[in-house]
């Protein structure tokens, strides 16, 4: 029940926070110099002035802004995105093809590195100035500072060409019509490199965090009355300190998720992932305002779920949080 | 965030050479080898295609990566063999009237669109009249002239012309003007027809999906007209924004084709060590482009002739040609192509003679332009194109070679839509550096970029350095009706010359596009086309 209220007010926040992003991207992005039409006319090679004054005014674009921010908000209102001119599809359609792939790749790269990152910020802490710290130290010094891009494209050069191990990109083997766990398979196939690449960086962004959290805690009085009970070592680590560590992992996670909505364009771009990143790219390029304000308010809805579910990790990790 | 520093570089390099607005090839009469083995029937032919179309509405928009899927969907009513000569296609014979103004189609029997509609003269009519005179982005150019297609039986479409239009008869393959089926387009507005990205046509190969980011579907047409083909069962457009990654893909075979320079020429000498690779310059002879220099003439200096020729003189192009297009293409000598063989000379004013660098810092000095004690006679400001990073490339070598004869450059990088809207709306350029297809013909490629009527605010890869010249009007005018083979030549020749002479802009390179394929992959370029025809004879080796 309590539960339930706190859902409901937190949903009520975020309406004033979407609706001033919508306003905000609106404005913003017509200030942007250029329009639809001359890209495309840009694109075609040629194109006369009844041409363009043809697509502009299919496009809307020969309405004064106020006309088209009156227009946007009253579609908005029936959460109708509008309509892609450039790829004569409606916006939605075109969001809903990409965000599967984007969020099985999201996903899959948080999980793996808030998992795997806070595990060796364990290992390190645990044997804090031993090899097994240095190891992960460095390479997690390595791995931070090693750009995503050149990650992925040297993984395509050693586990597709030299190895052929792995498929080079894509989501799935075109044509090949898999069915079932084939499918699943051949995706899962596909997911290794791109998710490898784009949670690297934040693995070992983990890995460092919670190595730091976990010797602060080490030193809390808590701890040591802990280890005065006689408790095992492996008890105290797992069962009072890596709960109070995590506290700091699950905070940068959540404020991450954003960027990784982000992150993830230079990553779909190097292995062809047919995520939200590069439509949003190709929709700011081409300056298709309608598909572009639909992927601003898709990602704002997404970062506004996320903080939300993080909040309610907090309340389960850390009992003194209340809702 | 690391990534995010980074992400700039990558972004270049996935929109590199991201349209090929238009190419030119050499040679003029390539063969497949004599001892071509028997087709085999079957396969999935997968085909990289780069930037992933925004629409597959080929009717109404004219990007250069539409046709390659779209012609495989689409037919023309003609196509060319390697000598540039009209062949049949929907249409089997026609005649043209001896003024010219007169041309019939007898069209092919016995031929159904991809939703069991009979292709008829109807839909030659439709097609022509109510859906490319009114949308097509160059049929004010290429239609000008087409006043009606009349229909006196089903087999038979009569084009009726208001002057003679020598170039139209170049223009009916399906990369230029597809025919489209009346029953799907009538009663509807052409430029939102529900067909637009899921095209009906007569082609070999039918649409079947598109994910789009991912790969685009089309599925042999087992009732195609030409009997026995296609020999493909399947063709996949495969979307890859990485350039790295798309010459990967083809490394390791998952590709077969990747035409129009889909993989960056800087890879090309790579491939072609790879055993399962080979590569062609074949197939780019119809479409002709140049890269050039707009200069925009309202600049104080600009609108000297004299500082125009200097600038000509300061560039080397070999140096341009071998390492920002790693040895593809040729100098240019003029605004005109070599590829339209008969109609370029190089018998012009030519700015690649020993001692340019003396002629052009002699010019700027006789023209009052003293350099300043830093060795500088005046700033002009370069809008790279944004294309992709061998514009940069380019961009930062025309930075060095205008700096010997006193010019200082600064490169000013944008993306598309701010270019374009500097250089062609709100003209706040000096020098910009596009690089512009030339058509079929040089009535598409030369008019708008020279005719003093071309003077027009707001459309791209017009008339944007204020060049007006009556005597080039005129000519210009001239070659659009001639019909005479000698006197059209004479006259672009002469338009050669005086362009030349007045240098409105500087012409760079002839571009030449490359294509890799697998060797499993037979017949896949078969005519000057070459991608944008369809891979109906095109074959897979098990």
């Amino acid at each position: 029940m309590r539960l339930a209220r706190y859902l409901g007010y937190r949903l009520l926040l975020a309406v004033p926070v979407i609706l001033g992003i919508i306003v905000l991207n609106f404005f913003l992005i017509h200030a942007a110099p250029g329009d639809a039409a001359s890209v495309l006319a840009g694109e075609s090679g040629a194109a006369t002035p009844e041409y363009m004054a043809l697509l502009r005014h299919k496009f809307g674009l020969d309405q004064p802004l106020s006309t088209q921010f009156a227009v946007y908000l009253l579609n908005m209102a029936h959460l109708d995105l509008g309509y892609s001119f450039r790829n004569d599809s409606p916006v939605l359609e075109l969001i809903l093809d990409r965000l599967g792939p984007t969020l099985l790749l999201m996903l899959t790269a948080f999980v793996v590195a808030v998992l795997l990152g806070s595990l060796l910020g364990v290992l390190a802490a645990s044997g804090r100035n031993g090899w097994r710290d240095n190891l992960i130290s460095l390479a997690s010094l390595v791995a931070y500072a090693t750009p995503g891009f050149w990650l992925g494209l040297m993984m395509i050069v050693v586990f597709a060409i030299n190895l052929a191990w792995l498929p080079t990109s894509g989501l799935d083997t075109v044509g090949a019509d898999n069915e079932g766990w084939d499918e699943v398979i051949d995706i899962a196939r596909h997911l290794v490199m791109p998710a490898t690449a784009l949670s690297l960086f934040y693995l070992a962004l983990y890995a460092r965090v919670m190595r730091a959290s976990m010797l602060e805690q080490t030193g809390m009085d808590y701890v040591t009355t802990a280890r005065a009970k006689g408790q095992t070592e492996r008890r105290i680590i797992f069962g009072h300190v890596l709960r109070n560590a995590l506290l700091t992992v699950v905070t940068m996670a959540g404020v991450q998720a954003g960027n990784l909505i982000g992150g993830s364009i230079v990553v779909e771009t190097v292995f062809g992932w047919p995520g939200i990143g590069t439509l949003a790219f190709n929709a700011l390029q081409s300056r298709d305002l309608n598909l572009l304000l639909g992927i601003f308010f898709v990602s704002a809805c997404l970062v506004v779920v996320v903080n939300l579910i993080v909040d309610l990790v907090y309340v389960t990790l850390d009992p003194r949080i209340e809702i | 965030m690391i990534d995010r520093l980074h992400s700039s570089t990558s972004i270049s390099r996935r929109t590199a050479l991201a349209l090929p607005l238009g190419l030119a090839g050499l040679s003029a009469a390539p063969r497949q080898a004599a001892a071509e083995p028997e087709p085999v029937r079957g396969g999935t032919m997968v085909m990289i295609v780069n930037p992933e179309p925004s629409t597959l509405a080929h009717y109404a928009v004219s990007a250069g990566n539409i046709p390659m899927i779209a012609t495989q969907v689409y037919e023309g009513l003609l196509t060319y063999d390697w000598d540039q000569k009209p062949q049949p296609n929907l249409a089997k014979s026609w005649e043209v009237s001896p003024d010219g103004k007169t041309i019939t189609f007898k069209l092919q029997t016995g031929v159904t669109f991809h939703n069991g509609a009979p292709f008829t003269s109807a839909d030659v009519q439709y097609s022509f009249m109510e859906v490319l005179k009114k949308v097509h982005p160059t049929a004010p150019v290429v239609l000008a002239e087409l006043i009606a297609v009349d229909t006196p039986d089903a087999e038979t479409a009569v084009f009726r012309l208001a002057n003679p239009a020598p170039y139209m008869m170049k223009a009916m393959a399906a990369r230029d003007l597809p025919i489209v089926c009346k029953s799907v387009f009538e009663g509807t507005d052409p430029l939102s027809n529900p067909t637009a990205n899921k095209p009906i046509g007569t082609g070999p190969f039918k649409f079947v999906s598109w994910e789009r980011g991912q790969s685009l579907r089309l599925d042999r047409n087992e009732k195609y007209w030409k009997p026995g083909l296609p020999y493909l069962n399947r063709i996949v457009a495969r979307f890859i924004p990485d350039a790295g990654t798309r010459s990967a893909a083809m490394e390791t075979g998952e590709a077969h084709f990747a035409g129009y320079s889909a993989v960056n020429y800087a890879d090309v000498a790579r491939m072609k060590q790879n055993p399962i690779l080979d590569t062609t310059t074949k197939g780019y002879e119809m479409t002709p482009a140049l890269s050039v220099l707009e200069l925009n003439s309202h600049h104080p200096h600009l609108d000297k002739k004299e500082v125009r020729q200097a600038i000509a003189y300061a560039i080397d192009r070999t140096f341009i040609r071998d390492n920002v297009m790693f040895g593809y293409g040729e100098p240019a000598t003029g605004p005109l192509s070599r590829k339209f063989v008969g109609l370029y000379t190089d018998q012009v004013r030519r700015y690649d003679v020993p001692n340019r660098l003396e002629i052009a810092n002699k010019l700027l000095d006789d023209s009052g332009l003293p350099r300043g004690a830093d060795g500088s006679r005046f700033e002009l400001h370069l809008e790279v194109n944004s294309f992709g990073e061998q514009w940069l490339r380019q961009a930062e070598y025309l930075k060095q070679a205008l700096a010997q004869i006193g010019i200082t450059v600064i490169l000013r990088s944008e993306d598309t839509a701010t270019w374009l809207r500097r250089a062609y709306t709100d003209y706040d350029y000096d020098i910009s550096e596009p690089f512009l297809s030339q058509g079929i013909d040089p009535v598409v490629g030369l008019n708008r970029q020279y005719l003093s009527s071309q003077i027009r605010k707001g459309v791209t890869f017009v008339n944007n350095s204020f060049y007006a010249n009556p005597k080039i009007d005129r000519l210009l005018g001239e070659g659009r009706t001639e019909i005479d083979p000698a006197k059209r030549t004479e006259i672009y020749h002469k338009v050669q010359q005086i362009l030349t002479e007045d240098s409105p802009l500087i012409w760079l390179v002839d571009v030449q596009y490359v294509s890799i394929f697998n060797r499993k992959l037979h017949n896949h370029t078969t005519g000057p086309l070459g991608t944008y025809q369809a891979f109906e004879t095109a074959w897979l080796e098990k």
